[in-house]
């Protein structure tokens, strides 16, 4: 019985090793490269691939090597080669940087202001794998007349990020990231932030109102401040109080008080108080 | 012969009374998907909120029992809606292509530690780092042609949608 059972084991040793499919395969390989697998021994076997996003399985002959195409290991990941009950895995790594996902946030920014953009990338080779290698990053950002505000960041797993101060001037910056021949422009528009004074003069109108007119509002870095942006005009007298909401347009806001034998009036734009008139009276 | 009736409807009573009591738990595992463990105390650029932590863990546990459950039933539809992009795309023809060759993945899952290593400072995307103990079967038809069980390494990215977190991309890796 025992001289059976090690005759046996001897047989299946045998006819394992004349079906010969002992499998080499490398560690890693790049994606979208082709791979060949030497086998040995002779006659039919099935092959089996998995992989990430791509699965065969089909008849191979032994002896010869087995070829996988570059198209077959496109997408990074664990692969698993399996040939007449041999198997072994291996990693399909990114290639270069071929293209950048870029997210560069807000979009709108006050000027002049310190981290307030964000710019993060994602890097993919051709066959859109994330390049998890560590990988140089440059970010820029320029507004025409201003000197660029630079930063150079380390990819890790794929990813790189960086936080910008925005341009004393405002415009339309040009935010670009910049990873091997990949290069993604964004445009982030930077307006004046708060305005830095508000002046107001006062006339009287041909009713009888009172007319109030800013001199062109800026920012603190000189920047007109965007039209649009709400001034109040607010009247105190006898009556009691007037407040009138104004757009900036072209610049400045205008606004048309009741009139006032005597009254205080004021300007403010968000937190930013302006000059005082005193109407009827001194300003 | 009256007797035998009876005790075969009571018999198919019996076994209605067990499967209905039995369909809420069958449902609360499916739902629930696979156990994770999330550490994002290394976040980086931004901190992540224990909402989103609660969010993240288990919509990727979920993406995870989709995947298992899709890949080995080949169907693409049970995938659901827990993959986007190209997480999607590549488990999708990797579903497909198993079907047309009559193979089959099974994942047995013994959990997942995730540490989140990047969370972008608009909050649009989150890089997680997966550390998981599985086994994977690789079937043709139902013969196991290969099977490997141990810790795993994938790279997932996601990204938020309207009410949960999809995964973007999901990436076996050799190490981290």
């Amino acid at each position: 019985m025992r001289r059976f059972l090690l005759l046996l084991a001897l047989a299946c040793a045998a006819s394992q090793w004349m079906a010969g499919a002992s499998l080499r395969v490398p560690d890693r390989v790049q994606a979208g490269q082709e791979l060949s697998i030497p086998t040995s021994g002779s006659g039919e076997a099935t092959l089996y691939l998995f992989g990430p996003s791509h699965v065969a399985k089909r008849t191979v002959k032994l002896g010869a090597p087995v070829t996988l195409a570059g198209d077959e290991l496109a997408s990074a990941g664990r692969y698993v080669v399996v040939l007449n009950g041999e198997s072994s895995a291996f990693f399909v790594t990114a290639g270069p940087v071929s293209t950048v996902a870029f997210i560069a946030r807000p979009s709108r920014v006050p000027a002049s202001t310190k981290d307030v953009v964000s710019g993060t990338v994602f890097l993919f080779d051709r066959n859109q794998n994330l390049v998890l290698s560590p990988e140089p990053v440059s970010f820029s950002l320029a507004v025409p007349g201003a000197p660029d505000v630079r930063s150079t960041q380390t990819s890790k797993g794929g990813v790189a990020w960086t936080r910008l101060d925005s341009s004393r001037r405002a415009g339309a910056a040009q935010f670009v990231a910049s990873a091997g021949a990949a290069s993604v422009r964004r445009v982030v528009q930077e307006v004046a932030s708060e305005p830095c004074n508000i002046r107001m003069h006062a006339e009287r109108a041909k009713d009888g109102a009172i007319a109030l007119q800013t001199d062109p509002i800026r920012d603190c870095a000189g920047n007109p401040v965007p039209d649009g942006t709400i001034v109040t005009f607010t009247s105190v007298d006898e009556n009691g109080r007037s407040t009138v909401d104004a757009r900036i347009k072209r610049g400045i806001a205008q606004a048309e008080l009741p009139a006032s034998q005597q009254a205080t009036i004021s300007v403010a734009a968000g937190v930013v108080i302006g000059n005082e008139i005193r109407w009827g009276g001194k300003q | 012969m009256r007797a035998r009736i009876h005790v075969r409807h009571l018999l198919f009573g019996l076994l209605a009374v067990l499967i209905a009591a039995a369909a809420p738990l069958l449902l609360s595992a499916a739902e629930t998907g696979f156990a994770v463990v999330l550490d994002a105390s290394q976040s980086q650029p931004r901190h992540v909120e224990e909402t989103t932590m609660a969010s993240v863990q288990r919509d990727y546990g979920h993406a995870w029992h989709s995947m298992a459950a899709a890949m080995e039933e080949n169907k693409v539809a049970l995938l659901g809606s827990d993959f986007v992009g190209l997480a999607k795309e590549q488990l999708s023809q990797a579903i497909a292509e198993q079907g047309k060759s009559g193979l089959k993945r099974r994942y047995i899952d013994h959990g997942h530690q995730v540490r989140v290593v990047f969370y972008s400072p608009d909050g649009s995307a989150m890089e997680l780092q997966d550390t998981v103990r599985l086994e994977i079967q690789l079937l043709d038809g139902d013969k196991v042609v290969h099977s490997d069980q141990g810790t795993f390494h994938f790279l997932a990215l996601m990204t938020p949608a309207e009410n949960s977190w999809k995964v973007r991309l999901l990436e076996s890796v050799s190490g981290f």
